[in-house]
């Protein structure tokens, strides 16, 4: 007989489930939208992914070899962390930024921490968010089509309507991993085989649709809700990076507790935040809250739980919601009454409000449009903002949108002017939107700001006279900038002082109404 | 709907290598060692001696104390020796050698049914006792204490525990399948003591056929009913069963009958039909010979005191080619290791499991640090958070581990070491932690006194 037989403490069998196992079936997972990104964004969008795992993966490697360390290079975790990383970036970055973030993300954040198991924040997300603060402008540059553009979540925070089936399928632009379906796919896959449990990913959704829902000031409107799950990373944050189990709470509870703090602050940040990364900072802070959760959601054996005690004594048991702490039930009525008041005040005024400020707007087109009385649509004009199909007009003036035009006539029916309503997207802090109005042969009348936010001081000066009537009575088919004090020129145009961002805007929105309308008036003629 | 409780895995059952082999007695040819202490309390103490011949069923060590057990041969022969032997634990331990002649001459008679229809409780109890029956289903306490609680009217059920959840184990599904009239007789009689008493039969649905077989056992029996339960580790640990059927968690510090509940596995009720009915005292039982090593896996009723080398040679030995890594008692989730398979079978052995593959050592060799995924926490049947558990035991805060994270209520079922996917031995620290807690907490103890 053998003598030399293995002596162990039971148990004797294992789950095929192995940490390497998980992480590569977290690679698969993510396979999809990786294929997706490089089908939409072509071989760059490749480069960088390959960039940025490699990155990832010889960091830890050199690591592990420096600190004579075991190799963890090999478990997947290493190259996860760079998959994620590119795929949350734009194609357009320059090779550098993947490569400089995956080694923050490793190095800094997972390393040095005490390796797989240890990092306090998601690596991944540290990487892009330490990305995104040191070269701000870089990250947030995208290209649609090669032409600069806003991604779908900013044209969102703007106002504007977005392209949902395009958001879907990940072909309207946005980061590498912008396919929705693909990593739905993806997320479901690893639902489905046991390495998420769910409880993450559907609180983080179920909190952020809610919030958006209720204080997101558009009630439960569908289209704007699911074009709020489909931008900014919430389904890849949902699914592949708060369930990230180091950085996530252990028990049952404490999961549900820190997704709904994710999908919450998400929807916060979305409603109230300036930038469209939000969704990023709300997991990593709620990363930094886990070792709380944690510490007050250890779980109390069933046999210690009132309920089992209950039953062992032969006592009474409450009902569920008797069992809820009396403080959480009050609040969460307060909150929900709260909620639905404020949705439902802004679906009861929602006509009203349209109204006013459809009025308002018309009170502003008619200054731009002396001697009309009545505006009217046209045809020809109506056509052309519809074949825009809310994308943004040309490719020279920035993220600018058409809203409406209108031919304004006088009193007996003659054509008085027209109008323009344009939007630009990049003011210095949100929206630029006016109204362009012109004189039948195209002589400029005049601008009005239908939507200002600008600083005041600063940017809130482009609706100060000295800036505005520059516009009036030319007529030249596109205006351009000077600095201060040069303007010349018919077409020459003066900056306000310190607020070039916010006249670059106005300029560019004047310009595209000026364009639309030389192309379908006078084109059409 | 399905009966079962919280947590739980599933590891793969591989019972279809066994499941319909029909148990059969074995004979065992080779010298049988019968260890004083097969149960839970005092070493039994011989009352023979060397030389002295022996027969099947003859009382050969007396009860030493309140708990404890006698024993009996298993064969006829004469006794070669009364020394220290090796057991299946690793230990050496005093045992009682018997040289057997091969001829099983049975000291009384064990076939003849007696007449017990006026029966007492008392006659039914000090039969029991005198059978030397203890808990089949691993852990070996003596079953005559365990039915005679302080108040035996406040037992609300008597549970016979078929679930068999350990994997490659289906010794008590074929007991099930060939004897369920007897298991039926044994938990009858056990319901005599207990007025207030339901019998409940819990089996897992993977064994339908054990389930038809009891269910019409049962039939007209009105204090007795079959209840099919969810086929998961550990369905069969005495906790989870209780939970199932009474729907009552217990901690660990209460016992069965502080929640009105008495349990037993059904190898122990049909000892106990055989010691009421025929006044057969226990010297075997039902074991599985199962593995992916062995040639030919089956069900035994096995001996006490056979060596574990002899059954393996009843199986057709290993399968060729194979190298044996790992030989258990038990399934493969409870199941202890064992260096040499010469050692003899235990009262309470419920298996043998041959592996040709050791995927504790892989679980080792593979060890990466813990993820914290939490599947230790969802698989729990206790409701602990096992991943916490550990955190504590490394920074050595037993206080934590015991008082906020209820540490000792783990009943070491294993759930948690198989399913991590980071291969780190969870209840092997548990089992550490709370013997060094308790060292710590007589070190504070006596530090105190003086």
């Amino acid at each position: 007989m053998n003598p030399m037989l293995n002596i162990s403490s039971s148990p004797h069998l294992k789950d095929k489930q192995t940490t390497k196992f998980i992480m590569y079936a977290v690679i698969i997972a993510l396979l999809p939208a990786t294929a997706a990104g490089i089908m939409v964004n072509g071989l760059r969008a490749l480069l960088i992914v390959a960039a940025s795992v490699a990155a990832a993966v010889v960091t830890e490697f050199l690591f592990d070899k420096a600190c004579r360390r075991p190799d963890t290079w090999k478990d997947g975790s290493a190259a996860i962390t760079g998959l994620l990383l590119a795929l949350s970036l734009s194609p357009d970055v320059p090779l550098a930024l993947p490569v400089l973030g995956a080694v923050f993300a490793i190095l800094v954040v997972k390393c040095a921490f005490g390796g797989l198991g240890k990092n306090f924040i998601n690596p991944a997300l540290a990487g892009r968010c330490f990305l995104l603060i040191s070269f701000g402008r870089t990250m947030s540059t995208f290209t649609v089509d090669g032409v600069t553009s806003a991604t779908p979540l900013a044209v969102l925070r703007s106002g504007h309507a977005v392209n949902i089936t395009k958001m879907f399928l990940g072909t309207g632009g946005g980061v590498i991993g912008a396919s929705i379906l693909a990593l739905l796919a993806g997320g479901l896959f690893l639902w489905a085989i046991g390495v998420i449990n769910g409880e993450i990913s559907f609180s983080i959704l179920i909190a952020f649709t809610a919030v958006l829902a209720l204080f997101g000031g558009q009630g439960f409107d569908p289209k704007f809700l699911f074009a709020h799950i489909c931008g900014g990373g919430v389904i890849m944050g949902a699914f592949f990076m708060a369930t990230d189990y180091v950085t996530s709470p252990v028990s049952r509870a404490g999961q549900i507790i820190y997704g709904s703090i994710i999908g919450i602050l998400g929807a916060l940040f979305r409603i109230k935040g300036g930038t469209a990364d939000s969704f990023s900072y709300s997991i990593i802070i709620s990363n930094l809250f886990v070792p709380l959760i944690d510490m007050y959601t250890v779980p109390k054996p069933f046999a210690f739980t009132k309920r089992a005690i209950a039953i062992r004594e032969g006592a009474p048991i409450l009902p569920f919601w008797k069992r809820i702490p009396r403080p959480v039930v009050v609040l969460t009525v307060i909150s929900a009454i709260a909620g639905i008041a404020l949705s439902s005040v802004y679906v009861i005024t929602k006509d009203t409000i349209d109204e006013q400020k459809k009025a308002a707007s018309a009170a502003s087109y008619l200054i731009v449009c002396p001697g009309a009385v009545t505006l009217e649509a046209d045809e020809t004009m109506d056509q052309a903002i519809e074949a825009l199909n809310g994308e943004v007009y040309g490719t020279s003036y920035g993220r600018v949108r058409i809203n409406e035009a209108y031919v304004g006539k006088d009193a007996s029916g003659n054509i008085a002017g027209y109008v323009v309503s344009v939007t630009s997207s990049d003011g210095f802090d949100g929206n630029v939107s006016l109204a362009v109005g012109l004189d039948p042969e195209g002589r400029m009348n005049g601008i009005a700001f239908t939507e200002l936010n600008e600083t005041p001081g600063m940017g809130m000066r482009v609706d100060e006279p000295l800036f505005k009537d520059q516009f009036s009575g030319k007529m030249v088919d596109k205006f351009v900038m000077t600095k201060s004090g040069e303007a010349s020129a018919e077409n020459e145009v003066d900056t306000v002082s310190g607020a070039s961002t916010t006249s670059g805007a106005v300029v560019n929105a004047v310009n595209a109404g000026l364009d639309f309308f030389h192309s379908t008036v006078k084109g059409g003629n | 709907m399905k009966f079962t409780f919280h947590g739980g895995v599933h590891p793969e059952g591989h019972k279809d290598l066994s499941r319909d082999v029909p148990l059969r007695l074995f004979d065992p040819k080779g010298e049988m060692v019968y260890p004083l202490s097969q149960h839970i309390g005092k070493p039994a103490r011989p009352i023979v001696k060397k030389g002295d011949s022996i027969l099947v069923g003859q009382r050969i060590a007396e009860a030493d104390g309140f708990v404890s057990a006698h024993i009996y041969s298993s064969c006829s022969g004469t006794v070669k020796a009364i020394e220290k032997r090796r057991t299946l634990f690793g230990r050496l331990q005093e045992s009682i050698v018997i040289d057997n002649d091969g001829q099983f001459t049975p000291a009384g008679d064990f076939t003849t049914r007696r007449d017990i229809s006026g029966i007492t409780n008392e006659e039914i109890l000090k039969r029991i006792k005198d059978a030397a029956i203890v808990g089949l289903g691993g852990a070996g306490f003596p079953t005559h204490i365990k039915l005679m609680p302080t108040e035996p009217e406040s037992i609300r059920f008597c549970i016979a525990n078929g679930a068999e959840c350990e994997p490659y184990l289906t010794c008590n599904d074929q007991l099930m399948r060939m004897y369920p009239d007897e298991i039926v007789e044994g938990l009858e009689l056990v319901l005599r003591l207990f007025p207030n008493a339901q019998g409940v039969i819990g089996i897992e649905d993977n064994k339908p056929e054990a389930i038809a077989a009891m269910t019409k056992a049962a039939e007209g029996k009105e204090k007795i009913k079959v209840l099919t339960v969810k086929a998961k580790y550990p369905q069969g640990s005495e906790r989870s069963l209780i939970k199932v059927v009474s729907g009552i968690d217990i901690p660990g510090t209460m016992l069965p009958a502080g929640v009105g509940c008495i349990i037993s596995n059904v190898g122990s009720l049909y000892a106990i039909q055989r010691a009421v009915c025929y006044e057969e005292p226990l010297y075997s039982h039902c074991l599985t010979v199962s593995g992916d090593a062995v040639q030919n896996p089956g069900n035994f009723i096995v001996r006490d005191g056979t060596s574990f080398a002899e059954l393996l040679e009843a199986s057709g030995g290993l399968k060729e080619g194979v190298t044996l890594k790992k030989a258990l008692a038990g399934g493969p989730m409870m199941g202890i290791a064992f260096g040499s398979l010469d050692v003899p079978v235990h009262k309470s052995t419920n298996g043998l499991t041959l592996l040709a593959e050791d995927a504790a050592e892989k679980a080792a060799e593979n060890m990466t640090a813990c993820l914290r995924c939490g599947r230790c926490a969802t698989v729990c049947p206790a409701g602990l958070v096992p991943q916490r558990m550990a955190e504590a035991i490394i920074s050595k805060d037993f206080d934590y581990f015991e008082n906020e994270l209820h540490g000792l209520e783990c009943f070491q079922c294993g759930s948690c070491t198989y399913i991590c996917p980071a291969g780190r031995p969870l209840m092997q620290e548990f089992k550490r932690a709370k013997s060094e807690s308790m060292i710590a907490k007589r070190a504070k103890k006596e530090g105190g006194k003086s």
